[in-house]
């Protein structure tokens, strides 16, 4: 699905990602960790065209996709729920949900698939008129993954999504990233949290001082805790 | 007295509300004050005068062409001048408004100038007053405000009920957000500048017959519609119509009132008093954006 071979990204004269390759099998979850500064947030807004990497290419399949506009990178297929969720506060969920559609056409497939997105998430259908900036943090969490659906994502990016959440929301965003991954989606997911990353991930890369030091299954992670902690800066 | 002044107050709030929204819509967008929106106000005044008086069109189709030329200019503005300035800093764009503002000016004085010191716009409807319960009111006050309604109801539409309405306003509340469900962002910028130019364009058609036109009248228009919006809370579209009102009437109650000459000084001790007593205005929040 997503192959990112020796991309390098700088802000002016610092290189903040060197070298780094990896790839996201078809319906696979793959995860990115690594401390503060590591690069894991760097490497996902280069794969969204929000930044424009110096060397290296990212193909979705056969496509070279870097150096798009953000709008043809979610048209090829990517969509990234940013950390922090991002949510339109002053509007409604729905009209979230509306807007996450936006690069589609298909007025009766939208339709349907806002149902679908209020189905995943039932906490929404009932609050589907309340302004998005009013509801709780986890809920606003899952308004960014249903808005991020409503493109039709091949490839979701994930930054974070345990971030700022209790550890009971937390479980219940596990398990809403397995039920997406348990219908087929293929997930990079940005995470510092083992717990998580352990739980969810095939595979998970560590990223020290912008390039990958560290590559183990997901199940493995729990095991190397020690290793890990001595990578994450924690 | 009182009554009379409150109809013509409200007749100018409504223009100043509408120059006020234009000048809100592109600074909740884009973060950037446009301090060439007082000059666009002109153009527009200036290219109905042209439809009106130079072509000898109706009015209806004068004003289309104002809307549609400013319009244009504002997209034209966007792409020469602003988009390429997306990622400097803030003085960029303050200077470059601001050199853009002495550009249509420049141009406007070219075109329309040398008419003597003040253009006259003949009225839209008959001028001679009817009498609404004993008051004296002009049909022409009446069209203006009625129009100036229109507008912000059909933009309250806008922004409700369209996706290019939709993006604007999430554009305007996290552009981050706006690139990563695939918003094209630079175009609704560019739009923005558009529509903002065309709003102003509307307001001067409705304006130039009230008042007079000159290549110069700009600058007041954009004071006015700053007072407006530092009164209501700057990035507020509800504020900018509650603060032209406002403007235009305490204007109003003053020229009549206190002095004739105290009418152009109000606005600016509306942002004085404002500033110093509620500087977030009457509707404003800290804007809620990212870093």
């Amino acid at each position: 699905m997503l192959r990112v071979e020796g991309l390098s990204v700088w802000y002016g004269a610092t290189e903040v990602l060197r070298n780094v390759g990896f790839t996201v099998p078809d319906g696979e979850i793959v995860a990115l960790m690594g401390g503060n500064g590591a690069g894991k947030s760097t490497t996902l807004n280069a794969l969204s065209g929000l930044l424009k990497p110096r060397g290296g290419a990212i193909k979705l399949g056969d496509r070279r996709i870097d150096g798009l506009h953000p709008h043809d990178v979610v048209m090829a297929g990517i969509v990234q729920v940013p950390q922090g969720r991002y949510v339109w506060p002053s509007m409604t969920v729905r009209d979230n949900l509306v807007l996450g559609a936006v690069t589609r056409r298909d007025k009766a497939g939208i339709a349907r698939d806002i149902e679908a997105q209020l189905d995943l998430f039932p906490a929404l259908r009932e609050r589907q008129k309340v302004r998005a900036g009013a509801l709780s943090g986890g809920q606003q969490q899952m308004v960014a993954i249903a808005r991020a659906l409503m493109a039709r994502p091949k490839l979701l990016l994930m930054d974070e999504p345990s971030h700022g959440l209790s550890p009971k929301i937390v479980e219940e965003m596990i398990d809403i990233i397995r039920t997406l991954h348990k219908r087929g989606m293929t997930i990079l997911l940005v995470e510092q949290n083992v717990g998580v990353a352990a739980a969810l991930a095939g595979t998970a890369h560590v990223l020290r001082n912008g390039e990958i030091a560290l590559t183990a299954p997901g199940g493995e992670l729990l095991n190397n805790a020690q290793l890990l902690k001595s990578y994450l800066g924690r | 007295m009182l009554p009379f002044l409150l109809v013509s107050g409200l007749t100018t709030g409504a223009l100043y509300a509408l120059v006020a929204i234009g000048l809100v819509l592109v600074y909740r967008s884009t973060t950037h004050i446009n301090f060439a929106h007082g000059e666009l106000f002109m153009v527009g005044g200036f290219l109905a005068y042209t439809g009106v008086v130079i072509l000898g069109w109706p009015y209806v189709p004068s004003l289309i062409l104002a809307v549609i030329g400013t319009f244009i200019l504002g997209i034209v503005s966007d792409r020469a001048i602003f988009r390429p300035l997306i990622h400097a800093p803030g003085l960029s764009m303050v200077l470059a408004t601001v050199g853009f503002s002495f550009l249509l000016k420049g141009i406007g004085r070219l075109l329309w100038g040398g008419r003597g010191e003040f253009t006259s716009m003949p009225p839209i409807v008959d001028p001679s007053p009817i009498f609404l319960a004993g008051l004296p009111i002009l049909p022409q006050q009446l069209v203006v405000l009625a129009a100036a309604v229109a507008c912000m109801l059909a933009l309250a539409a806008f922004f409700r009920g369209t996706t290019a309405g939709k993006s604007m306003q999430a554009t305007a509340e996290s552009t981050r957000a706006s690139y990563l469900v695939g918003i094209r962002v630079e175009r609704v910028y560019m739009y923005t500048w558009g529509a903002g130019a065309a709003i102003a364009a509307v307001a001067g058609c409705f304006m130039a017959p009230l008042t007079l036109l000159s290549p110069d009248i700009g600058f007041n228009l954009l004071l006015k519609a700053f007072a407006a919006t530092i009164l209501g809370g700057l990035g507020s579209m509800g504020g900018a119509v509650v603060g032209g009102f406002a403007v235009g009437i305490i204007e109003s109650l003053a020229g009549g009132y206190v002095y004739t000459a105290f009418q152009d000084v109000s606005a600016f001790i509306v942002i004085i008093a404002v500033l110093v007593l509620r500087p977030q205005g009457l509707f404003g929040t800290r804007p809620a954006r990212e870093a």
